[in-house]
């Protein structure tokens, strides 16, 4: 039960797919899509930021 | 245990693309941070441009006297490029150059006011910081040969980036997203930083690898262009002399390549003889005018002679993907917070490549042993399955 597929790999899809369109507002659409390709980017950094800062990983 | 051996097996893939990749990685990543700001940085060296203010909707002057202003400005040069940034619609930038056949990176900036005519402050031209970076970055001054042993570094990136996604699931299967531990050894935590960090810019590391890769191809796809479309579309002109003498007029050719692209705005002239058009043509590169349509390019060929247009094509595919391609790589159309963010992706990236580095040189046998262990968990969590 531990290892189901969206346990492992729910969050590598949700961050990939914001990355992807995040990168593609930004090319296809200003005024608007350019706030969305900045919120969507910014996920995956403070994703980065939060789990880095974490006092204590949790262990399994 | 099939399985076991296609984690090995990707597990060689990854060790090996990545070693042989890394550092010139490493060197691309440090000299790309710099050029993600190429144009910040050169406002704060003062080598941009702002035209002068002037009332809203103050007329445009006729190219025919700018290119006349940029000739007394050089009278011993010749006029290669005639170019517009979108950011500064009232500059006209002439690429000029003792001659129409000198090599493509001696040339000299002429800036004008597209209102006025006048010659601006011609910017300083000294081959500074921005200029070894961007070197470094593309070529590594080694031409041609070095600009596709990058890209051919970039498949390695990319086919490491690969094998890194397939020992990720056998890594992880057991642990929570995100987790570091930190209280093991120090090992131990930068093969967890390693993969965090890894998996979640993956898709940003994909696709600036993937389009880089484009990018060294670009001479490669100018050549295929010249060769093919471009043959063919003056292939009428083939056994003529070039033109010589006074030029037919640049405004009037701008006009007719506008009038033949209804909504397109001209981004570039390339000027007789040049290696973008014929000995006898001017080619106006038509672009729309939303970010997308803007990176595909319509080449209008005016005969310099007479000013009749002989031909308007769409790109062929391949050029039309290298222009979609470099935003992407570049991360410079979604302004200044698109470049921060795009700076952080890719520290991280330098993050991921050092801490993979440290893993190889920390590995030797304790890692065998730890390669070992994901195995057998694996192969009990494989039993325990099967059962």
């Amino acid at each position: 039960m531990k290892s189901n597929f969206f346990q492992l790999w729910g969050w590598p899809l949700v961050l990939a797919g914001l990355t992807v369109f995040g990168l593609l507002a930004a090319l296809t659409g200003t005024g608007i899509w350019h706030w969305l390709s900045w919120i969507t980017l910014s996920v995956p950094v403070v994703t980065i930021v939060f789990f880095v800062s974490r006092k204590q990983a949790e262990r399994e | 245990m099939a399985n076991i051996k296609n984690v090995k097996r990707w597990f060689v893939v990854h060790k090996w693309t990545s070693l042989i990749c890394t550092l010139f990685l490493l060197m691309l990543c440090v000299t790309g941070l710099p050029l993600v700001f190429y144009h910040e940085i050169e406002e704060l060296q003062g080598k941009t441009h702002t035209a002068p203010p002037m009332p809203e909707g103050t007329p445009m002057a006729s190219l025919d006297d700018i290119i006349r202003a940029g000739q007394q400005q050089r009278p011993n040069d010749v006029v290669r490029y005639v170019y517009w940034e979108e950011e500064e619609p009232n500059l006209v930038m002439l690429s000029m150059a003792d001659s129409v056949n000198a090599p493509a990176d001696v040339y000299k900036l002429v800036v004008l006011d597209a209102r006025t005519a006048k010659v601006l402050q011609a910017p300083p031209q000294d081959r500074g910081f921005l200029y070894i970076m961007l070197k470094l970055h593309t070529d590594m001054f080694a031409g041609i040969t070095g600009k596709l042993f990058l890209g051919l570094m970039g498949l390695l990136f990319v086919a490491a980036i690969v094998s890194g996604v397939m020992l990720y699931g056998p890594i992880m299967r057991r642990f929570n997203f995100g987790m570091i531990r930190r209280d093991r050894s120090t090992r131990l935590k930068w093969l967890d930083m390693h993969n965090l960090l890894g998996i979640v810019v993956l898709a940003w590391m994909l696709v600036v690898g993937i389009t880089g890769v484009i990018n060294t191809l670009a001479d490669v796809m100018l050549a295929m262009w010249q060769s093919g479309q471009l043959a063919e579309m003056v292939a009428p002109y083939k056994d003529k002399a070039p033109v010589s003498g006074q030029l037919s007029s640049l405004e009037s050719a701008i006009r007719t390549s506008r009038e033949a692209a209804p909504g397109m705005e001209p981004s570039i002239v390339a000027f007789p003889g040049t290696p973008f058009t014929s000995r006898h043509h001017y080619a106006v590169f038509m672009k729309g005018t939303t970010p997308l349509t803007s990176r595909l390019i319509k080449p209008a060929l005016i005969d310099a002679q007479t000013g009749e247009l002989t031909d308007m094509r769409t790109m062929p595919w391949f050029v039309n993907t290298l222009f979609i391609a470099a935003p992407l790589h570049f991360g410079d159309y979604g302004g200044l917070p698109l470049k921060i963010l795009w700076a952080l992706f890719d520290i991280a990236t330098i993050v991921v490549l050092i801490s993979g580095l440290y893993l190889w040189f920390a590995r030797g046998k304790a890692s065998e042993a730890r390669i070992n262990r994901i195995l057998q968990s694996e192969a009990v969590t494989q039993t325990a399955l099967l059962n």
